[in-house]
């Protein structure tokens, strides 16, 4: 019953979005408005027509109808309700349903706005996400279709199908595979949704884009209309990449967050170009300058969206996210191929209609810097980029499939993330059009200064490693020139007005929340890479076989090993849990219970870590082996992660920042013309420098 | 990117046919790892490429000097249940061929810890060649898609049958093999 309800309202969504795309363009090509109009209506019925579909498979997730494929597959009996709803996401052809699900919800936001003054868009963005979603409709449909039954027929076979085949009977076993242990984590709960939505949203600018290329607008308008869903979509990129990484710290038990893994970099890319984009709009819509290059940027971060599901569905890379084998490969392929062809003649086509409108004059202008800003980007792309194909490239050449290790990623990536920094300290304080190292160094001393007294402070403590004591002065450069600024900001204001400090510095962050929002993403940004410069810097462990009763040492740490206990859980796991005791200085701090989980119905073992976190560091304890009762010794990796909290904290104060830079202003329409006069200001400024 | 100062200048046509060219030798290699990787293990019946094995002793055994041999290349690891299965018969197998010099075993370790591997030979008293699979070479050669999986090559090195999965019993086994050793 729901699985030929859910199927019949994918196929009627597919054949939707069909008409929508026909009738888009139709309507465009005749000047019938009326047509365009019918295809909007489409491309938002779409959404509740998925809803449909989405709704289907968790009600036979939730009612466990085994039957199903899809369900078996996925849960077991032994799982709690909320797993075996997330369970939507935890295979490939319910991801795949999950997807298309956020991209119509997305794509129908998009289309409620007004359309009064950009009417020539609405066709072609709706014909971007239709083709978008009716390609992803089209692969779930042909080959991985989340409703297909079991069924066994007369001659004995069992075969799966969508319908039953003539003379058969439906097999109903009486329990599911049970999802990946490995996803059975809070994590792994969120962390592929915020992914998903930050790959989708990253379609509406790209469809804008398209949109702007087709119709041969040259102003920035695209730019502006999408700029919150740029930053919606990179702050649930940015989201889904820390949870990733939260994911594989608490999970994975090899005491990292981050592995260099063809899917963790596929994430990665799409995340990198979105940030350059992120910047680089700013001096378009400013300047008018670098058109063609957003034009690139936006045509990149959407195809490396693409070409980044491709790789973690098509088996193409091993990795350790990859989806089961699959027949969508191909599909894909011509997908991937189509997009980026086209793409790339609609650029030549209009190339020299996206000419700039100014020119730059200052080595140390905000252009200048956000140029700079905007080619490290591109180098740390093109390092991960060639270490994610490179497997695939030594294959073709050697015939061995050569995977590219993490150091080659860190050697090459240190340097253009430190310079990264360094922009992130000067280039807010550089003015736009036009800057001088006097103008620039009048702003920057008293940071400057107070962040070298943190570096002398640092090498006194007794940091000896060039590599952190540089990342670490370059963060707390950035720390301070982000915090002057807000201190002038607030002093300023509450002189002008008299307001008290506070809501000085409220008021300053609401009237002006792209700056000030974008300033607490500078901050949180620092702060992961006080986190990632701790670990990567600081990083010490040990492995030791104890008996009850010995310890171990580690970074001031002493751990003692007091019991082990194994023991079956009602969910269907054998937990095997270890009593460590961790004291520093004499100090008694508690107990940690590393464990390892085997979980019967996937035959799969588990590693949990036990950890003790602070602000300062973490105490990561794996139990790596035990042996039996008679002779009592266990083993066990303890890491010590110095730092590695900032991390987490970072990706929190990122959202709020996000929050505060995306917020709607009240005031739109003024604030659309100031900007206005602001640019035709600073360009005929510009022109009369010259 | 773009140079501000040339930006009247229209693009060059030697640009727009790199732009492409790039682009499409970029798909093709994409699509030629996808066809590799859609292409499954290698096929009963053709020639399998000349593979090293480096043992957990430190040797190295190519089947290069193999030749007019028998090769039966066993993939397994510790953590897998199932391998265990077909472990005893496995090596019980190899005893009984091992005296004839017409019959070669390789063990081929996949993504495991040497220490939980030598405790499982240990366990199962293994005494054929074992080693790991040093940047998984060796089940990208055959593809494999998990352990246990079983190749067994005949004595002019063409694949001759693949199990998925263990074996049931060692008749399956000497089943797989003694037909080749006549040949």
């Amino acid at each position: 019953m729901l699985t030929n309800l859910g199927f019949g309202s994918l196929v009627i969504t597919f054949a939707l979005s069909l008409y929508g795309i026909f009738a888009a363009i139709y309507g465009e090509r005749k000047n019938l408005y009326r047509f365009v109009e019918s295809a909007r209506w489409a491309m938002l019925l779409t959404f509740p027509m998925i809803t449909l579909v989405t709704l289907c498979i968790i009600g036979l997730l939730v009612t466990q109808h085994y039957e199903v494929q899809y369900v078996y597959n996925v849960t077991s009996q032994s799982m709690p309700l909320y797993l075996k709803i997330t369970a939507l996401w935890g295979g490939q052809s319910g991801s795949l349903v999950f997807w298309a699900w956020l991209m119509s919800a997305f794509a129908s936001a998009v289309t409620l706005r007004k359309w009064n003054r950009d009417r020539d868009f609405l066709p072609w963005v709706i014909v971007v996400c239709l083709v978008t979603l009716a390609f992803f409709l089209s692969m779930i449909i042909l080959f991985e279709n989340p409703f297909q039954r079991f069924w066994s027929t007369s001659g004995g076979q069992q075969i799966v199908a969508m319908f039953q085949p003539a003379g058969s009977q439906l097999i109903i076993p009486a329990d599911g595979r049970g999802l990946n242990p490995l996803l059975r984590h809070p994590g792994m709960v969120i962390h592929p949704p915020m992914l998903y939505l930050g790959f989708v949203s990253f379609v509406i600018p790209f469809a804008f884009g398209i949109a702007a290329l087709i119709t041969g607008r040259k102003d920035d308008r695209w730019i502006r209309l999408t700029r919150r869903w740029t930053l919606v979509a990179w702050m649930f990129l940015s989201i889904g990449l820390v949870l990733g990484s939260r994911w594989a710290y608490d999970v994975l038990g090899w005491g990292g967050y981050w592995a260099w893994d063809p899917v963790e970099n596929a994430a990665f890319m799409p995340w990198l170009t979105g940030t350059a984009f992120l910047h680089s709009v700013m001096i378009q819509e400013k300047r008018g300058l670098f058109k063609r290059w957003n034009m690139i940027l936006v045509i990149l971060t959407y195809s490396l969206v693409i070409f980044g599901t491709f790789l973690t569905r098509s088996g193409v890379l091993s990795s350790v996210h990859a989806f089961a084998q699959s027949a969508i490969g191909p599909m894909f392929f011509a997908f991937i191929g189509i997009t980026f062809l086209v793409s790339l003649a609609l650029l030549i086509k209009r190339w020299n209609d996206l000419n700039s409108e100014g020119q730059m004059n200052s080595l140390l202008s905000r252009e200048s810097l956000f140029l700079v800003n905007n080619l490290l980007f591109m180098g740390v792309l093109a390092v991960v980029f060639w270490g994610t194909v490179f497997p695939l490239i030594s294959e073709l050449f050697t015939g061995q499939k050569v995977t590219v290790s993490a150091p080659f990623y860190e050697r090459s990536t240190g340097p253009l993330f430190a310079g990264l920094l360094l922009l992130m300290g000067i280039a807010p304080l550089s003015a736009w059009g036009h800057s001088t190292w006097k103008t620039l160094g009048k702003a920057m001393w008293k940071p400057g200064l107070l962040s070298l007294l943190v570096l002398i402070a640092m090498v006194i403590s007794g940091i000896r490693s060039f590599g952190a004591l540089l990342g670490l002065w370059l963060t707390s450069f950035v720390i301070f020139v982000t915090l002057y600024e807000f201190w002038r900001g607030m002093i300023a204001r509450h002189r002008r007005s008299g307001e008290n400090y506070f809501t000085a510095l409220i008021r300053l962050a609401a009237r002006n929340r792209r700056r000030y929002g974008g300033y607490v993403i500078h901050l949180s940004i620092v702060l992961m890479a006080i986190g990632i410069i701790g670990i990567e810097s600081f990083q010490t462990q040990t492995q030791a076989k104890l008996i009850p009763g010995e310890s171990l040492q580690l970074a001031g740490y002493t751990v003692t090993y007091e019991s082990l206990a194994e023991f079956d859980v009602q969910d269907g796991r054998n937990v095997a849990r270890a009593v460590l005791n961790v004291s520093k200085n004499g100090k008694n701090l508690g107990e940690l219970y590393p464990r390892r989980d085997y979980f019967y119905d996937s035959q799969q073992p588990m590693t949990i870590p036990g950890v003790r976190s602070t602000i300062e560091d973490d105490l990561y304890v794996i139990l790596v082996n035990w042996e039996e009762i008679s002779t009592n010794g266990a083993t066990f990796k303890v890491f010590h992660n110095p730092l590695v909290n900032w991390l987490w904290f970072g990706g929190i104060l990122l959202i709020f920042g996000s929050f505060i830079a995306a917020w709607p202003d009240p005031e739109k329409g003024l604030q659309l013309e100031s900007i206005t006069k602001s640019r035709q200001s600073a360009v005929s400024s510009s022109i009369s420098a010259d | 990117m773009e140079n501000p100062e040339e930006t009247k200048k229209t693009l060059p046509r030697w640009a727009v046919v790199t732009a492409f060219v790039v682009l499409l030798g970029f798909l093709g290699i994409l699509g030629w790892g996808l066809k590799n990787a859609q292409q499954g293990p290698v096929k009963v019946g053709q020639p399998v490429p000349v593979f090293n094995l480096t043992t957990f002793d430190g040797q190295v055994v190519s089947t290069s000097d193999l030749k007019g041999k028998v090769i039966v290349v066993n993939f397994w690891a510790s953590w897998c249940k199932p391998c265990e299965q077909e472990a005893a018969e496995l090596e019980e197998a190899w005893q009984s061929y091992r005296e004839s010099d017409q019959v070669y075993f390789f063990g081929v370790d996949y993504v495991d810890t040497e220490t939980q591997a030598k405790k499982y030979i240990e366990k199962f008293n293994i005494t054929y060649p074992n080693g790991p699979d040093l940047r998984t070479s060796i089940s990208q050669l055959f593809r494999i898609t998990g352990v246990p999986e079983t190749y067994v090559i005949d004595k002019n090195g063409n694949l001759a049958n693949a199990k998925i999965g263990p074996y049931e019993s060692l008749a399956e086994i000497k089943q797989m093999i003694d037909p080749l050793i006549s040949e």
